[in-house]
């Protein structure tokens, strides 16, 4: 029987290598260029202007650090509520060596893709040491841990004047081979240099769970105990967990960094910890594509709460701010429910629609 | 030597206010292996509805501060119900999650109202000169919050010890099935726990307001600064902490009373419980008087 390569109705698989492929059918390599073709295409087409850029350009900030937070939090199973310190760190590291090197050295404009992979090994190696009482100790434990690095993070950066107590440090425009990224095509350059990040990533987290390293965080999510008797070491394990998270943080924080040009303490506060934490629970915890649809429902609910506030504030007495109290109440009311009524989050819901078109129109 | 007796008085105020905060705290987690990071927000909301019943209604302080503790019990009871009831069982992410997503709401409720922006303080009601005993000075209001922390502890502890619906949430706590089938409700209990939680909360918010002014920033801190002190006593243990929030207070107040300002140090009181917490967390993760449990496959 020929195998139809579009469209399976079913696992044909014979050996492990043709499971381990990235795209099983046509379709799915077609939709995923579809995408990505998309994803690259559409500034040249339609001009959102500079704020709308920048917002863009958060998101898929927030998409890496939640890609890094999904891998410790959904795959690993570790709670980590610190997870904007280790951002901080990434971001920390552009702004010291904007802070011994002059804002605008040659490493921090001409070779800032290797200033990015620095801060990304700055963070693996915070993350690493935040991850060391996990050879001990779990769940609730843990969660402490980071919280207390949040906490202490926060003090350090606003006490000491080497990171100008919290205050903005700049960084310098960057180069390319065109020339200096100007004003006017900053975001639009940064929207392509995340998205090329944010596509090797997704790649590198694809292919992670399918080695032994990978499928190792599962087992120790699962059951540390049994994974231990399996001759797993889920001490080194979590550890390594908490390391790729820190990277994955530090990348996100470098490029946070670059894309505001200015390294303030605000952007790491606990609140954007639980913000984190909230778009990988909102997305679908241990899974992917989770990492995608949260920070973008999480973001698209703010701007929505935001215009709502500012329409209803106008019937309000003056000098009442509704953002502050309604963006708290929903974002806590989003994770409450979504907890309540969908633990698997936005992720389960593709999955659904997945698995409805696969079988199409031959179900039961 | 006065100074240092000063710093020890006032390290003893603030941690007895941490002992009566982390006792609610410990309280759910012994019952239903629950870490509530709202907690910081129900001490801020007893504390508010204290105020709200003495300036706006005008009842006599000490009844607006037992009404407020009622409101609380049930208003924890509620949040029990309404929410964590559903997510017994659930994996433990999910129920930290939520406690953080009800903190949110709790925050932007209060933000609604005005006692998420001002400042406020209850209206005085004891001698403003301090009490001073040998050059060592303590005011009246840090007397009578410690005195009332000392007389709730107490009997919380009565309570656990000699009640029967305590000894039924240390049954709880120590073994669910076994409890039931001894005829204890389960959910009646965490019910109760949050309950008790709560009202324990509102007291600490009370006696926090009156000594520090009414603010919402400072007093939800209280709900994270309370995860050290816990996390020093062991989680699961009443009297570690009592213990440990007056050890906890002690060592906040000498670090910013020795510490700050020399090397040009600042504010190292806020941040000493966390530092104290990681080593804890490294050396001794189970805590002064925490129990190490036992796992098998």
């Amino acid at each position: 029987m020929a195998q139809n390569h579009w469209l399976s109705t079913g696992n044909f698989f014979t050996s492990y290598k043709q499971e381990q492929r990235n795209f099983l059918t046509h379709l799915d390599t077609s939709i995923f260029t579809f995408f990505l073709i998309l994803l690259f295409a559409w500034p040249l087409f339609f001009d959102l202007g500079n704020k709308m850029m920048f917002v863009v350009d958060n998101l898929m900030i927030a998409i890496v650090a939640v890609m890094g937070l999904n891998l410790v939090t959904g795959f690993a199973g570790l709670i980590s509520i610190g997870h904007a310190a280790f951002v901080g760190i990434g971001a920390y590291t552009v702004a010291s060596f904007c802070r011994t090197l002059g804002t605008s050295h040659e490493l921090i404009t001409h070779f800032w893709p290797l200033v990015i992979v620095i801060s990304g090994l700055v963070g693996a190696g915070f993350g690493a040491f935040v991850g060391l009482p996990a050879f001990r100790l779990k769940h609730l434990y843990l969660a402490i841990a980071t919280l207390s690095f949040q906490m202490i993070f926060q003090w350090v950066i606003n006490f000491m004047t080497f990171f100008n107590q919290g205050q903005t440090i700049f960084v310098g425009r960057v180069s390319w081979v065109t020339g200096r990224v100007g004003r006017n095509d900053h975001y639009e350059f940064w929207y392509y240099v995340i998205l090329v990040v944010v596509v090797l990533l997704g790649f590198g987290i694809r292919n992670l769970l399918k080695t032994k390293y990978g499928r190792c965080l599962i087992a120790v999510r699962d059951n540390d105990r049994a994974a231990d008797a399996m001759g797993m070491h889920p001490g080194l394990t979590k550890v390594y967990a908490f390391a790729l998270a820190g990277f994955f943080a530090g990348v996100a924080g470098a490029l946070h960094a670059y894309v505001y040009r200015g390294v303030g303490f605000e952007s790491f506060t606990l609140h954007e910890s639980v913000s984190y934490l909230a778009m990988a629970i909102v997305g679908g915890l241990g899974t992917l594509n989770g990492s995608f649809w949260g920070p973008v429902a999480i973001k698209f609910l703010d701007l929505q709460v935001e215009t709502l506030s500012e329409v209803a504030g106008q019937y309000l007495p003056a000098g009442m701010n509704l953002a502050t109290a309604l963006k708290p109440f929903t974002f806590g009311l989003v994770i409450v429910l979504f907890l309540m009524f969908e633990p698997r989050g936005i992720a389960n819901w593709w999955r659904i629609v997945k698995s409805y078109t696969k079988l199409w129109p031959f179900r039961y | 030597m006065v100074y240092f007796c000063q710093i020890m008085v006032s390290g003893i105020v603030v941690g007895s206010i941490y002992a009566l905060a982390a006792l609610g705290l410990v309280l759910i987690y012994k019952s239903s292996r629950v870490a509530n990071f709202a907690h910081g927000q129900i001490i801020a909301a007893g504390a508010f509805i204290t105020y709200f019943l003495t300036v706006d209604l005008g009842l006599p302080i000490f009844f607006s501060f037992l009404a407020s503790m009622v409101i609380t019990f049930f208003l924890a009871m509620s949040v029990e119900r309404i929410f964590l009831r559903r997510l017994i069982g659930e994996p433990i992410i999910s129920v930290i999650m939520v406690t953080i997503g009800l903190s949110s709401i709790i925050d932007g409720l209060i933000y609604l109202t005005p006692f998420g922006t001002e400042n406020y303080s209850f209206p005085a009601f004891l001698p403003t000169t301090p009490l001073t005993v040998y050059g060592v000075s303590i005011s009246w209001t840090q007397l009578l919050g410690v005195i009332i922390t000392f007389i709730l502890i107490g009997a919380f502890s009565w309570f656990f010890k000699k009640s029967t619906v305590g000894i039924s949430m240390r049954a709880v706590s120590d073994d669910q099935f076994g409890s039931m089938s001894v005829g204890i409700s389960v959910p009646r209990v965490f019910g109760l726990a949050w309950a008790t939680a709560g009202l324990s909360a509102a007291a600490a918010g009370c006696i926090i307001g009156n000594i520090t002014g009414l603010n919402f920033d400072t007093l939800h801190a209280f709900g994270i600064v309370v995860f050290p002190v816990v996390i020093l006593g062991g989680l699961d243990s009443i009297l570690g902490a009592v213990v440990a929030g007056i050890i906890m207070g002690l060592i906040q107040q000498f670090a910013s009373g020795y510490l700050d300002g020399n090397w040009g140090l600042s504010g190292t009181g806020e941040v000493a419980p966390y530092i104290i917490l990681v080593i804890i967390l490294f050396f001794k993760p189970h805590g002064l008087f925490g129990v190490h449990e036992i796992e098998r496959v």
